[in-house]
């Protein structure tokens, strides 16, 4: 039985706990033991992408020490977090041979949720059923920087009583960005209503996302404006029977 | 400081015309580029090499550099060597009085560059008293409007049909049209003039090819033909970080650059400059203006760039504020915006325009259509972090996001302090609302509510279910890792292939570009020129002296005047071609004595005769013909001249020819 840690990341732990709950329980069900280091934190994203990398490198020490308790995979339910740790720590430590060998071990086997199940596990049909349309925004780190589409496209595939329709244009951002969205908000208010306009066309009332991140803004956006629509994480859909 | 940016950047977002100017280069440009990238096979790889030439260029620049120099001196053309804007403007200045004593009101016919830009050539040049004309159809506009390019391929593409119309009636005393071949023809008259009086000619360098010493020039209009090969002076400039080694890279480059630019397979012109033809001068000044501080700093990939504007064209925040958008601290506007820019301003022109890296979500639609596979991300990342090869030498203040950041990530590093955060927010969340309504001026309250922070989080019941739900939960097979799909079997390329496919392929491909082709036999090839001729009432040709058949006696036989050298009033070009291009229906036409390039260039219409047997499947095989490199300059033309610089609506006809007519012959 294969051990894995999770790395819930700070958005789900706060906002989103019921995320972190289904993807341990989805975990359990396929045979996994979830292991949730208690001291874990944040990443580091939202000071780093802020260009504050001297304040981010005691952040990211943490999460390296505190993943390093124990060998096996990390499992990250958002693709950005995993990005952090993949391709952020080796560059924030690319002058501390020391620190930069420990990121890489950690970077090595950092694993985002969706591409543990498929690539990893070699799973796609969960037995999960959820009634009705769903629409699948794919988010940009998980998407472009880790090459992640086919993995949750698959898995919602074999979701039953799930009618998948395709969201237009649902590779562009959806504007969130961390501190973009409060450094610029005229700019990300542009690309939500884009972003939102686009899940009106698909006459879905689901949203399916990737990342804690842009579930945050898309729905935050959605509520401002008053829709029905409401935005969940892929393992809540994978979860539910 | 920001300040500015984000009042620039309400300003455009209100502006519904550049909106939907905006949009509609979005729509167009990434589904051209898709389209052109999707038709070779091999695209990914391509790029994977094209990145490893580029790596290879810049960390070996001076080698690169200084074999290219050699080379180009060699073959005739002066180079000088510019260490910033200052000093190139200075070599310009220089260039100019020596070729013109004693005059200081020179008329320019300038092409499109980006350099001049970067260095502000233009504004220079004319408070020195010269007269610089923007003969791209683009920038032409843009220079009536007096404002800069808006895009580093597409300069007016903020601009939509009836605001040019407006501004042509204003300056060029035209009746009002939005017809756009009307505008097109519009600018060709005025320009007309311009190039055939002009006293130098100034373009850009796309590509320097180190081995051979070739300045490689991409232009659609014919413009920048112009430009290059009829005033008696051309300056080139060039960013010093331009090179590829080989004229094999350069065959792979031409295969990237203009389908990521316009999704042409080629683009019209592209032309393979060595010496100066006849009596002409020829000047390349190779400029560093921050250069070689970027190789030497954290930013140094960025250097890759061949300025494509592909990442101008997915960004999605180009998309909603367009070139003008982007401007420094003190409100001006970037020589280079787009996702390319705001790493390349700040790295060449300083912390001015370091701002404009945080008008960026990461979302990475630059790096994947970046043909030369650049990690922008990362670098408009390092942009944040200060890693800039100039940085300020005072810190700023930190903004109130600043501090709030600040905190947080002092305490997502002290895991107890994290944990007591997060009970205090989860506390605070029990008398909050599901939603909140922040106000707008935290930003994130513009446009969307933020979700309560949930009352327990995942760590603090993560230990109950940890105790409770084990045994409920039942575990499963786990199916063994599937392998990955081998992907798309790289298709094998049409090698070998007999002379009828590359005649039927050269002819599909040149009529999709609106030329024609004309298969004929050698006997009967003076009489159909003739009746071609005939048809179009042309009395007049400019044509090669070394046409096959003694061609040229036939047609004064036919009371037809044949000159060699070109005139506004010829309406017609005759000229042979050294091959033809199968795969992207172009001519390789080279120049020399007694083959004027302007034949191919200045007339309206084109008549090329090829002799069927002489077609090479691809532009690599092409650029391998020894005559390239001893032809003083080689044109491929692939098309008849056009341009889509107003509204990207395809108009056909712009400084080059409007026709032409391949006579491919055979026996």
């Amino acid at each position: 039985m294969p051990t894995v840690q999770l790395f819930v990341t700070c958005l789900v732990d706060t906002f989103y706990p019921e995320t972190g709950h289904a993807i341990v329980r989805i975990l359990r069900r396929l045979g996994v033991n979830v292991e949730f280091p208690q001291a874990q934190t944040c990443c580091g994203q939202p000071s780093f992408n802020a260009g504050l990398w001297k304040e981010t490198r005691p952040v990211a020490e943490n999460t390296i020490q505190v993943f390093e308790s124990a060998p096996g995979p990390v499992i990250v339910p958002s693709g950005s977090c995993a990005i952090m740790i993949k391709h952020g720590y080796p560059e924030l430590f690319s002058d501390d041979p020391e620190w930069l060998d420990r990121a890489q071990e950690l970077s090595a086997r950092t694993y985002e949720f969706t591409e543990y199940l498929v690539d990893v596990l070699g799973v796609t049909d969960l037995g999960a059923r959820w009634p009705g349309k769903i629409t699948y925004h794919a988010s940009c780190h998980p998407t472009r920087h880790l090459g992640l589409n086919r993995q949750p496209l698959a898995l919602l595939a074999n979701v039953q009583d799930a009618e998948l329709v395709t969201l237009p244009e649902y590779e562009e951002c959806c504007g969130f960005g961390g501190v973009f969205s409060i450094k610029h908000p005229e700019l990300s208010a542009e690309m939500l209503k884009r972003k939102i306009t686009n899940i009106e066309i698909s006459q879905a009332p689901t949203l399916v996302v990737t990342e804690a991140g842009c579930r945050l803004h898309i729905a935050g956006g959605l509520i401002r404006q008053k829709k029905p629509q409401r935005v969940v994480h892929i393992a809540e859909v994978l979860d539910h029977r | 400081m920001t300040l500015l940016f984000n009042q620039k950047i309400r300003q455009q977002i209100a502006d519904p015309q550049l909106q939907a100017a905006l949009d509609a280069n979005a729509d167009r440009r990434i589904a051209a580029r898709q389209n052109a990238a999707n038709a070779l096979p091999d695209w990914a790889e391509r790029r994977q090499r094209a990145h490893a030439v580029r790596m290879h260029v810049i960390d070996h620049l001076d080698e690169v550099l200084s074999l290219f120099i050699a080379k180009v001196e060699q073959n005739g053309i002066q180079v000088h060597r510019a260490k910033d804007a200052a000093e190139a403007i200075r070599l310009a200045l220089e260039i100019s009085h020596q070729a013109y004593p004693g005059r200081s009101n020179l008329l320019i016919a300038k092409g499109k560059s980006m350099v001049s830009e970067e260095i502000g050539f233009n504004p220079a040049l004319q408070s020195a008293g010269h007269r610089v004309v923007e003969t791209d159809l683009g920038e032409f506009i843009i220079q009536l409007r007096n404002e800069k390019p808006a895009h580093i391929i597409t300069p007016a593409v903020h601009l939509r049909r009836k605001q040019v119309g407006e501004l042509f009636h204003e300056k060029l005393g035209i009746p009002f049209t939005d017809d756009i071949p009307t505008l097109t023809a519009a600018a060709r008259s005025t320009l007309r003039e311009v190039f055939l009086n002009a006293d130098i000619g100034v373009s850009g360098v796309n590509f320097g090819v180190a081995q051979s010493g070739t300045l490689c020039v991409v232009t659609n209009e014919g413009n920048g033909r112009m430009c290059t090969s009829i005033p008696r002076v051309h300056i080139a400039l060039m960013g010093m970080e331009r090179l590829l080694p080989s004229l094999d890279d350069l065959a792979l480059f031409l295969s990237l650059l203009p389908r990521s630019a316009t999704g042409q397979n080629l683009s019209v012109y592209t032309q393979l400059i060595h010496q100066p033809e006849n009596s002409q001068e020829k000047h390349l000044i190779i400029l560093d203006n921050g250069r070689s501080s970027v190789r030497n700093s954290s930013l140094q990939e960025i250097l890759y760039c061949i300025r494509c504007g592909s990442c101008l064209n997915v960004c999605p925040i180009f998309r909603e504020i367009g070139g003008h958008g982007y401007i420094g601290a003190n409100g001006a506007v970037a020589p280079y915006p787009g996702p390319i820019g705001s790493v390349i301003s700040p790295g060449l022109l300083g912390s001015n325009f370091s701002q404009l890296a945080q008008a960026c979500t990461l979302c990475g639609a630059c790096k994947e259509a970046c043909p030369v596979d650049i990690d922008l991300p990362k670098l408009l990342l390092r942009v944040r972090a200060g890693k800039i090869p100039d940085p300020p030498a005072e810190k700023h203040q930190p903004s109130k996001l600043e501090y709030g950041l600040k905190i947080y990530s002092s305490i997502s590093s002290k895991p107890r302090m994290f944990k007591l955060a997060s009970r205090f927010v989860g506390l605070a969340s029990n008398i909050l609302p599901g939603y909140l309504h922040l106000p707008t001026l935290t930003g994130w309250g513009l446009s969307k509510d933020l979700a309560r922070p949930a009352a327990r989080s995942f760590r603090v019941d993560y230990r109950e279910e940890d105790s409770k739900s084990k045994d409920e939960d039942f575990p499963q097979q786990i199916s063994r890792p599937k392998k990955r799909d081998a992907g798309p079997v790289a298709q094998n390329r049409e090698e070998n292939a007999g002379k009828n496919a590359l005649i039927e392929r050269f002819d599909l491909e040149l009529i999709t570009l609106g030329g024609s082709v004309h298969r004929i036999r050698s006997q009967e090839l003076q009489s159909a020129i003739l009746r071609f001729l005939n048809d179009r009432e042309i009395q007049h040709v400019q044509s090669w002296n070394d046409l096959p058949l003694k061609f040229g006696d036939a047609l004064r036989q036919n009371d037809i005047e044949v000159s060699s050298v070109h005139s506004a009033s010829i309406r017609a070009g005759i000229t042979g071609a050294l091959v033809g291009i199968a795969e992207t229906g172009s001519l390789v036409i080279p120049g020399g004595e007694g083959r004027p390039l302007s034949a191919s260039l200045v007339p309206e219409i084109h008549l090329a005769i090829v002799d069927s047997t002489c077609l090479v499947s691809s532009l690599e095989e092409a650029l391998r013909l020894p005559e390239i490199v001893k032809a003083p300059a080689t044109v491929i033309v692939t098309g008849p001249s056009r341009t889509a610089d107003i509204e990207m609506t395809l108009t056909i006809g712009v400084h080059g020819p409007k026709e032409l007519h391949v006579f491919l012959v055979d026996g």
